[in-house]
């Protein structure tokens, strides 16, 4: 492949960095506003995660003298990238930056699982006890979440590979462009379910907030980051929740789109929005937090059964 | 595990209700009637009894002479209110209302220890000769006091 | 540009930290009822930390016993700056009844410099937020003057 300009505007502008960072910040805005909302509150003010996000540079960074300097410091933007990375990779109807390859459903898997692991890493590398038992729940959903993750994804695959599966995210684009958005066909509907449930774990918030529960294990894995690492950190969790929410919608909502780029990007950001509202917030504001094995054993049946289900009717053409 | 989340209904009615909430810093705020805030001393009534520094639970009340004039001591009272319980019974034992319990709530927030000080000068008359004058008369007084059987008194009158 | 907008961030986004030395837990509950929907601070921006890391504003409610002294010193240092500390009731910044006691060292600013007294016993919560948005103002000063002393 040849070196193309608008690389460079994808990977900084559009569906890269800056997007990430804004449309990231303005989703937790908007979920934080919604959430006190919920529970008869004025709230922070939209652009709150930004001023958190502000203030974290501006603060004093402070590395644990047990910490492996190097690891400490790159965990967080490894983590960053990965997610700009698969934001890059998601098709927005009809507009693909970096998709169209054959197998691009695999790479996101394992993108997706880098930011936990950067967490994991991050965690361990501040040499804190309770980072060491917050990086141990994290692990725990980590495996929790993926395999019903990689169910949704088959199901989704045999639905819009026709004869085999597909892994290619394109594919799908395709497939809902013609037939309509997977969503509206009652054979996905489950593995939709399903894939809603996955998004907080995998996000990390209420009640699959095991790994940083910080009345407990004050913030699990980040218990020793400060300043800008921290600040990095946070971000990450604004940008995996636009980056799950927009996996759901370019796996369910698909369609055909408008034609323009721009109105697309809009309309898919307001899936997002959608998607976040009841995978998230709705679920944030009327659950408690779940102990470690209840998530494990919650995930791999009620969530993993209900992508079965899924696969199993895709796999007999439904 | 249960499914039924007896929040849900709650959250989703709540979303499109207005908020409970009180601007308080934005928008401002009486105490309820009868709160004990910051104290307000009248120095002006103040007799110097001392009721109030010896009800105080916190030990926040003190008592300082600050000058003297010609016929006159010029004291000033004290409330710290970083070390104030707000029971109020200062301001139940005073016999001439001049301590008050006003509900300033506002006030009992700042930056430096100096703030949540009261200050109160007030003067009083000095008193009638102290040590050295009242010996005098008191000699003769405990010779006449035994009569009245008053032994005590007297001996206290002479250590003076 | 960006120092004004860290500057003016720092205000906005304090986060909390609460350390019990000795409290009767009086204005523990207080401080808790100020994150409450009737008084709401997260609309100001305020958040209960979860670790002294994270934090902006230590809040200490409690006469600072001697066994707790050291503990205090060491979770206040671990706190990166800028900070402020803030005392929550009238026992940190004197003993209030407890002073004299053989086990309280107090007041708290004997050993660090107290950015905010919030007074009460218990503190009322509009006194509290009121405190609290002062220390917030506080930290987006002394940001300003970090970034000031940093740059040169």
């Amino acid at each position: 492949m040849t070196f193309d300009p608008m690389w460079l505007f994808y990977i900084l502008v559009f569906p890269g960095v800056l997007f990430c960072f804004v449309g990231g910040t303005l989703l937790n805005g908007l979920d934080r506003k919604i959430y006190a909302k919920m529970q008869k509150r004025i709230g922070p003010p939209i652009a709150q995660p930004f001023y958190d996000f502000m203030k974290l540079m501006g603060k004093e960074t402070i590395i644990p003298y047990e910490a492996n300097r190097t690891v400490y410091m790159a965990a967080p933007v490894v983590g960053f990238i990965a997610l700009v990375t698969t934001m890059l990779f998601l098709p927005i109807f009809g507009f693909h930056a970096f998709g169209g390859v054959n197998a691009d459903m695999i790479v996101i898997i394992y993108l997706l699982t880098i930011p936990a692991v950067s967490l994991i890493v991050g965690g361990a590398a501040s040499g804190s006890p309770y980072a060491g038992v917050g990086l141990s729940r994290e692990m725990v959903a980590v495996i929790s979440y993926e395999l019903p993750l990689v169910i949704v994804l088959l199901a989704v695959g045999r639905k819009a590979g026709g004869d085999g599966v597909t892994f290619s995210l394109k594919a799908i684009a395709d497939y809902q462009a013609a037939n309509g958005a997977l969503i509206s066909h009652w054979s996905m509907i489950p593995a939709a379910l399903a894939m809603l449930l996955v998004v907080p774990c995998e996000v990390g918030s209420h009640p699959f907030d095991v790994a940083e529960a910080e009345t407990e294990i004050c913030e699990g894995p980040l218990v020793e980051y400060s300043g800008a690492p921290l600040g990095v950190f946070k971000l990450n969790y604004y940008v995996k929740q636009l980056v799950c929410s927009a996996l759901f919608s370019a796996l369910f909502l698909g369609g055909k789109g408008t034609g323009m780029v721009a109105l697309d990007a809009v309309i898919f950001y307001l899936e997002c929005f959608v998607v976040t509202f009841f995978s998230t917030t709705l679920i944030r504001a009327i659950t408690a937090r779940l102990k470690v094995e209840q998530v494990f054993k919650f995930f791999w049946t009620v969530v993993a059964g209900l992508a079965l289900v899924s696969l199993v009717l895709a796999w007999y053409g439904l | 595990m249960a499914f039924d989340f007896p929040f849900l209904k709650e959250a989703l009615t709540q979303l499109f209700q207005k908020s409970s909430c009180e601007e308080y810093p934005f928008k401002p705020k009486e105490a309820f009637p009868r709160f004990r805030g910051r104290i307000v001393f009248h120095p002006e009534k103040c007799i110097k009894c001392g009721m109030c520094e010896r009800v105080c639970a916190g030990g926040s009340i003190s008592n300082v002479l600050v000058g003297t004039t010609e016929e006159t001591e010029l004291y000033e009272r004290t409330f710290d209110l970083t070390s104030c319980t707000f029971c109020s019974y200062c301001a139940d034992f005073c016999s001439t209302d001049a301590i008050e319990l006003t509900p300033d709530f506002e006030h009992l927030m700042g930056t430096k220890h100096e703030e949540l000080l009261v200050k109160g000068v007030y003067e009083r008359k000095k008193r009638k000769p102290a040590a050295p004058k009242a010996a005098k008369p008191a000699a003769p007084k405990a010779e006449e006091k035994p009569a009245e059987a008053k032994e005590e008194e007297a001996e206290a009158c002479a250590n003076d | 540009m960006f120092d004004k907008l860290i500057s003016k961030s720092a205000g906005k986004s304090p986060w909390l930290f609460h350390i019990n030395a000795g409290s009767c837990n009086g204005c523990d509950i207080e401080l808790v009822a100020v994150l409450t929907p009737r008084y709401d601070a997260e609309r100001l921006g305020f958040r209960l930390a979860g670790t002294p890391r994270h934090a902006d504003i230590v809040v200490v409610s409690g006469p600072l016993t001697a066994q707790i002294k050291d503990r205090v010193l060491r979770t206040i240092e671990q706190v990166p700056e800028p900070r402020c500390i803030v005392t929550l009731g009238s026992c940190p910044a004197s003993g209030n009844v407890f002073k004299g006691s053989y086990s309280v060292v107090g007041p708290l600013s004997k050993y660090v410099d107290v950015d905010v007294d919030i007074a009460g016993c218990a503190a009322k919560p509009e006194t509290i937020l009121l405190g609290l948005h002062k220390a917030a103002q506080i930290l987006e000063e002394k940001r300003a003057a970090m970034s000031k002393g940093g740059n040169k």
